[in-house]
């Protein structure tokens, strides 16, 4: 069959699937099992009407629990056993391993400067960015450009900042940006980035600051419009200049949305995988937690070690994870 | 008015403004443009060292033809259309269905669910990937692209459920209520009712799943292999490490795979912005 005629059938099947599960599940619920006649009448609508969110609810709670719920539970129990061993419980062994590895410490302590430095930087960024664009006649113009990278995968980001960073020999001319400038501004040979330590994981976080700014721009560019304007006209009548109002009259009343888009940074850095594997793969001490976890799940084949280290990344997220929950139940009172 | 249009500030502060603006801008976008350069040159440019000159012929149409007939990139896009589309329809659909039971009922563990469904919104899709890996191996659809769709409508549900609740939500609860005293039928006030009404949370919804499936690459690495089932992203990582020195061609690849997401961003940037704004501050 032909692919599109074929990508058609599954979609035809997808939607009607979905529309005819909820139509039927709804008329088998009115009409066979609890109908809305007869002696029992009031009570069966009340039946009826308790068991109809589950019928909404049913599909994706399925599919959560089989691809999330469930997962998150068998990484755990991988992490307590051994493989090798035909899965034999093993406690906390493979904890230790892990931890008397000096590439496991690597990967925590360059975890922790992403941490520190891409949210800071790129939220940074994007109130820089939303604050000037604000005021120029073709600042959507420039808004859009500077969200463009947001739009690309992190794998195509990764190949273009290779690019970048490409190194010449010394007599070529160089075809990377960055040789290119600092050999124009005085450098005394071309560098090769990637195999700087320290200096490399700098260039690699530069990578997601660069795509995550756009998004920090696009938010609090909203909220800094959302501020009431007669705060900015009072700070103004009694005197107060562009630095005064922007540190001490907007970014206070915008605070909740700037810890909003810090800790939606931060989550993407936990997680930071497809940038580090695309451009070092993790060598010269620029390891991260994720793709620590990839190298001992696929290339070592070592399914505890991995496990352990997956239940670390999810350990650093938790936190973020009850706050948010915290949050969003103060909402609801 | 505030902020006061910069015309009508001082004169040096204008022309600071005129100058580093437009200045930041074109540094921020040159590994773009560096690439979008090196993409249009030929193979002996590059080698002669004749980069930053003006280019000795343009070879646009020939580099990007090259990557189509030498390589399987037609194939990997075809495939990530082949995944994303599905998803994003399946997604959205699953996610309509529950926001609407979240947002519209009240019953005893809604609240429970909710949370559920925030909670697994922030788990680390690292933690998931043996698990899924065997899951999808026993159900015989590794390297499928089924099995691959299959993964990112559950796991883009729970995101998609937080966003259509939280909509949902906002709307007037009484155009339900004076549905429901008419004597409309649950299913009908949510066809007819409710689903009209959230036309822009889905177009918006849609759109960033797109370019999040689209952008995805762990998931295909982990759940397929080889250009028949992989998308674009994964075509992009084995063609970079295919041709290390034709960095000419490179470009041209990761300007193609980028393409679709940018369009779509550019087309539908409204849809878009608004869906980043109500999913991150709600």
């Amino acid at each position: 069959m032909h692919p599109a005629l074929q990508g058609l059938l599954t979609i035809v099947i997808g939607v009607g699937g979905c529309v005819g599960y909820f139509y039927f599940s709804n008329v088998l619920l009115d009409r066979v099992i609890f109908p809305a006649r007869g002696r029992d009448m009031g009570r069966n609508i009340n039946r009826a009407n308790m068991v109809r969110p589950w019928l909404f609810l049913f599909p994706a709670i399925f599919a959560l629990g089989l691809y999330l719920a469930y997962p998150v539970a068998e990484t755990l129990r991988l992490s307590l056993t051994d493989r090798a061993a035909g899965g034999a419980f093993v406690g906390l062994a493979n904890y230790q391993q892990m931890m008397a590895e000096p590439k496991f410490w690597e990967a925590l302590r360059n975890n922790f400067m992403w941490l520190l430095i891409v949210p800071a930087a790129a939220t940074g960024f994007g109130l820089l960015a939303a604050q000037l664009t604000d005021r120029i006649r073709w600042g959507n113009l420039a808004k859009s450009l500077i969200f463009m990278p947001m739009a690309i995968s992190f794998v195509g980001a990764g190949v273009i900042w290779k690019l970048v960073y490409e190194q010449r020999p010394v007599d070529v001319e160089q075809i990377g940006v960055l040789n290119a400038i600092y050999l124009a501004l005085g450098g005394a040979e071309p560098q090769t980035w990637m195999t700087i330590p320290l200096w490399n994981s700098i260039f690699l976080m530069v990578v997601l600051v660069w795509i995550q700014t756009g998004f920090a721009m696009v938010i609090l560019s909203a909220a800094l419009r959302g501020i009431p304007e007669e705060t900015v006209e009072a700070a103004i009548i009694d005197g107060a200049g562009p630095f005064q109002i922007f540190f001490k009259i907007k970014v206070p009343q915008i605070m909740g949305t700037i810890m909003v888009v810090w800790t939606t940074i931060t989550l993407v850095v936990l997680k930071v995988f497809d940038i580090v594997f695309a451009m070092t793969n993790g060598q010269w001490e620029t390891q991260v937690l994720a793709n620590y976890m990839f190298d001992k799940l696929f290339s070592a084949n070592d399914w505890g070690v991995g496990s352990a280290s997956a239940m670390i990344i999810m350990l650093l997220v938790t936190p973020i994870l009850a706050w948010n929950v915290y949050n969003a139940r103060k909402e609801m009172r | 008015m505030f902020p006061t249009p910069i015309e009508k500030s001082s004169q040096g502060r204008q022309f600071a403004y005129k100058i580093a603006l437009p200045i930041a801008l074109i540094l921020w976008l040159l590994p773009l443009i560096a690439v979008a350069l090196t993409s249009v040159r030929s193979a002996g440019d590059i080698t002669a060292g004749n980069y930053w000159g003006w280019p000795t012929s343009f070879n646009l149409i020939e580099n990007y033809t090259a990557i189509f007939e030498n390589t399987p990139i037609g194939k990997y896009i075809l495939n990530s259309f082949k995944v994303t589309i599905p998803t994003v329809i399946g997604a959205v659909a699953l996610s309509c269905m529950t926001g609407f039971a979240l947002g519209v009922y009240k019953f005893r563990s809604n609240l429970l669910v909710f949370f559920m469904f925030v909670a697994g919104n922030f788990v680390p899709f690292q933690i998931l990937m043996v698990p899924v890996r065997e899951l999808t191996l026993d159900m015989g659809m590794y390297n499928t692209i089924t099995g691959l769709a299959l993964f990112h409508i559950a796991f883009q549900t729970g995101f998609c459920t937080l966003f259509m609740r939280n909509f949902i939500k906002a709307m007037p609860f009484a155009l339900i209520e004076a549905a429901r005293v008419e004597g409309v039928s649950e299913i009908k006030i949510f066809w007819y009712v409710v689903m009209p009404l959230m036309k822009p949370a889905i177009a918006a919804l849609s759109v960033l799943i797109f370019t999040f499936i689209w952008n995805d690459y762990f998931w295909a690495t982990v759940l397929t292999q080889g250009a028949d089932t992989q998308p674009i992203t994964a075509g992009l990582y084995s063609l970079n490490g295919q041709w290390v020195a034709a960095w000419h061609l490179v470009s041209a690849g990761s300007i193609v795979a980028a393409m679709p997401p940018v369009l779509m961003f550019f087309l539908m940037q409204r849809h878009f912005i608004a869906g980043l704004t109500l999913g991150a501050v709600k």
